[in-house]
């Protein structure tokens, strides 16, 4: 199987080729033939990553120890699940995930759009050449097998020809070695949100290879209606929705399982999720002026080259190891300097076209009034780039300043902080004003009708929350939770109006909602995911209030932190295969009523020669108590740190929230006509 | 292109608005330099803000239940290639909470300050990477420890 994977994989390099090819071909002469060959170059394409996928994970599945990438990630004693997630626990399997999904998008793309001949042989060579940078990387040990060929021709190459690379996840460890049991995946990622937190996050990155792929097929072919944009809605919003999901399982996981008391830490891999995220979302905001107005037609070209090139920034910044991160994984120089290359070709390919066609990209209209909605779009715009600048330059600025100065110098999450929270909170503004605003320009008539209640709301709830919080004033977060309040309020009121109008007609509360939703689908879904916005910043805000704790307690004393008593009760052994350690008992007490038992965790991975503390949370929606047995000290005494985190499970109601809009937006109505936004 | 002229005046604007809000309301200790344990050594001052890379000696950790603290040394080669804990900087980490991979010959990065008192760093956060070995190890793909058994 192994064998056949390695043969799958190297076979795709010369198919993805042919495709790229064959594409461009096709598409300058305008051949049906060639692009045809394309089309299918890319389907034969998926079909044999899908075949290096399968022998990959029954390698895994199977034990098979032989292979180096199978023995460095998994063991015997890991549960079979994890044993089969352990695919993408290294660099070589998560460049094979990485490609096959790029191949699994293409055949989709090019298997639904089929008839739009003009667009399809640029978009086959589009995605043939993304996976094709992948192969390459995933064969890159052929290089290794030059010197013997070259031999055959009866030349030679210079002493040491060679790299040391390891990213073809088939590659065997060498003969005459046996090898019975692997090293096992490391602990921190034996969690189960990790293994689906990297499907989600390269489900949406690879996803905005679609969109991208039609924008520059728009471009090469000289189609440069809103078909490509059109075609590409809910691909993108598809790539954007498991995006988001992605980076809210990873702070969801970082929270569960680092054991830092934080679901966020601005570290470079966090961020490099986030920079394609906030283009994307800036994205699906400014498509609405155009297929609206007509207007940005080169900006949206713009935001979805740049969407895309910050997702394969992002994962060569943290993949290559070129900014220090937890996550990066160790690697070669060869590797970052192929994946750098790699991105700057996407980039420049992408914008010099899209340079050479700006005269053709003309708006047919222009904007009217500030109080307009159009208007409010492009604020919003400016904003999304304002706080991708500040986290590209945060993220960066080691390099920056190591380029510069000579010396790293790191930023710390004050900084993100610091200037993230004001455009974050004015964006979270905008969410509730723009929709409101009518297109062109709104009367002073229409902006008291719709803002009158919902300014109000926000006043009332800004005065309250103030005076209730007023022993530990915090004004940016009570701010933030009136500006959420101000907001629930515009979506309250849209949904009244709306839903009220309808059942004057006659229709039942029930019916009113389903017919809102089928004939304007993409404004009421995006209410919900604006709510869920909301609530992520209700929780974002409560941080402002935490506290945090370190107690040394010996068994039978408590620690009190009102309202709450934690009795240190006892530590037992984890009685595990294939992890050892301690787990302390710790009676919880709210007001002396007893509500719960912790058991925070020290573990420690024998094979993996790794301790590692799972914290114990008790979650309420107005605050987490959150512990971590960080030792059991010599005397058997157990140091606790302690965590009160106020509002954390806000932010994961705001994602399940914003899931459901998102699915509310996304979902296919048969009937479904032209939609206003 | 008088729009492009816009937009880059407008871009150029709020960067300025954004740098100069964060130079005025970020503190020093918002600004930390990351250096090796021999940089440190050749140009690190007492007082400054500091991130120092190095090993953790081996031996060297002692944990104070009672005054809550942790002292070890860093020096500048791992002990596991023979490096020694000569020249080493002794740390004072006023705090029990030392991160999971925090041992002997860990891989670590301590912020804090050089106390100009007792030539002690005292450590405001210790961050500690996986073991060199195994990272290592696996990096340059020789076959994993513990094969052929």
């Amino acid at each position: 199987m192994a064998d056949l994977g390695s043969f799958a994989l190297r076979l795709a390099l010369l198919i993805a080729l042919t495709g790229t090819v064959t594409g461009i071909y096709g598409g300058l002469k305008r051949r049906g033939d060639w692009s045809e060959v394309a089309r299918r170059s890319v389907l034969l394409l998926f079909g044999l990553l899908t075949l290096g996928m399968g022998a990959l994970f029954w390698a895994f599945y199977t034990n098979d120890y032989q292979l180096l990438y199978v023995a460095n990630h998994s063991a015997r004693s890991m549960p079979t699940a994890y044993r089969l997630a352990a695919l993408w626990g290294g660099q070589a399997g998560s460049l094979l995930l990485w490609c096959w999904m790029v191949g699994a998008y293409g055949a989709a793309a090019v298997t639904v759009n089929r008839r739009q001949t003009t667009l399809l042989p640029w978009v086959s060579a589009t995605l043939s050449a993304n996976a094709f940078f992948f192969l390459v990387l995933l064969n890159l040990d052929l290089v290794n097998e030059l010197p013997a060929l070259v031999a055959n021709l009866g030349l030679a190459l210079p002493d040491g020809f060679g790299i040391d690379v390891h990213t073809h996840p088939f590659e065997r460890i060498p003969a005459g070695t046996i090898v019975s049991d692997g090293t096992g995946l490391n602990p921190l990622l034996q969690h189960p949100v990790m293994m689906i937190h990297p499907v989600m996050l390269y489900t949406g990155m690879t996803g905005f290879a679609v969109p991208f792929a039609f924008g520059l097929a728009a471009m090469a072919s000289g189609e440069l209606g809103t078909a490509w944009m059109r075609i590409t809605r809910r691909w993108t919003l598809w790539a954007w929705f498991f995006l988001s999901i992605g980076i809210l399982l990873g702070g969801r996981w970082a929270y569960e399982v680092l054991g830092w008391g934080g679901y966020w830490a601005w570290d470079p891999v966090e961020n490099s999720s986030l920079m394609p995220w906030l283009a994307g979302t800036a994205y699906l905001h400014s498509v609405m002026v155009q297929e609206k107005r007509d207007m940005l037609k080169i900006w949206n070209l713009v935001l979805i080259g740049l969407t895309y090139s910050l997702c394969l920034f992002g994962t060569m910044l943290t993949r290559s190891g070129l900014v220090r991160s937890v996550h990066a994984f160790a690697q070669t120089e060869i590797f970052g300097q192929l994946f750098l290359g790699y991105v700057l070709v996407t980039v420049i390919v992408y914008f010099t076209v899209l340079y050479v066609r700006r005269g053709e990209l003309k708006a047919t209209t222009h904007i009217e009034s500030v109080m307009s909605r159009e208007a409010g779009f492009i604020i919003n715009n400016w904003l999304f780039m304002a706080l991708l600048g500040v986290v590209i330059t945060g993220t960066l600025w080691p390099k920056l300043t190591d380029w510069i100065l000579g010396v790293e110098q790191t930023m710390g999450p004050g900084f993100f902080n610091l200037l993230g929270a004001p455009i974050g909170m004015t964006l979270l503004l905008l969410t509730g004003v723009g929709p409101l605003i009518a297109w062109r320009r709104a009367s002073p008539a229409n902006l008291r009708r719709q803002f009158l209640w919902p300014t109000a709301t926000g006043i009332v709830a800004f005065v309250v929350l103030a005076f209730v919080t007023r022993d530990h004033l915090a004004w940016m977060a009570v701010a933030t939770w009136a500006i959420g309040a101000f907001v629930t309020a515009t979506i309250s009121q849209e949904y009244f109006r709306a839903i009220r109008a309808r059942m004057r007609r006659g229709e039942g509360i029930g019916a009113a909602f389903a017919t809102l939703m089928r004939k304007n689908q993409r404004r009421y879904g995006g209410y919900v995911v604006h709510l869920g916005m909301v609530f992520l910043f209700i929780g974002f805000a409560g941080a402002a209030f935490n506290e945090e704790r370190l107690e040394n307690v010996a068994v039978g004393e408590a620690v009190e932190m009102a309202p709450y008593r934690l009795e240190y009760r006892t530590a037992l052994a984890i009685p595990e295969q294939h992890y050892g350690g301690a787990e302390a008992r710790i009676a919880l007490f709210d007001n002396d009523r007893p509500v719960a038992t912790m058991r925070p965790e020290r573990r420690m991975y024998w094979l993996e020669e790794q301790p590692v503390s799972v914290p114990s949370v008790y979650s309420t929606m107005t605050e987490d108590l959150y512990v971590v047995l960080t030792a059991i000290e010599a005397d058997g005494s157990a140091t606790l740190k302690i965590y009160r985190n106020p509002l954390v499970n806000w932010i994961w109601a705001g994602g399940w929230t914003f899931v459901l809009g998102t699915i509310l937006v996304m979902w296919p109505h048969p009937e479904g006509r032209r939609q206003e936004p | 292109m008088a729009k492009g002229i816009q937009i880059a005046v407008g871009a150029i604007a709020i960067a300025f608005l954004l740098g100069w809000y964060a130079s005025d309301n970020l503190g020093e200790d918002s600004f930390v330099y990351y250096q090796t344990l021999n940089e440190f050594r050749a140009n690190g001052d007492a007082g400054d803000n500091a991130r120092v890379h190095g090993y953790v000696a081996t031996g060297s950790i002692e944990r104070d239940v009672q005054s809550q603290r942790v002292r070890f040394v860093v020096q500048q080669e791992p002990p596991h290639t023979g490096g020694t804990p000569d020249g080493g900087l002794s740390v004072i980490y006023a705090s029990l909470e030392t991160p999971d991979l925090f041992k002997d010959g860990a891989e670590v990065v301590v912020e804090g300050r050089l106390t100009a008192r007792n030539g002690a760093f005292e450590a405001t956060n210790v961050l500690a990477k996986c073991p060199s070995k195994f990272e290592a190890a696996e990096a340059a793909g020789e076959v994993p420890p513990g094969a052929a058994r």
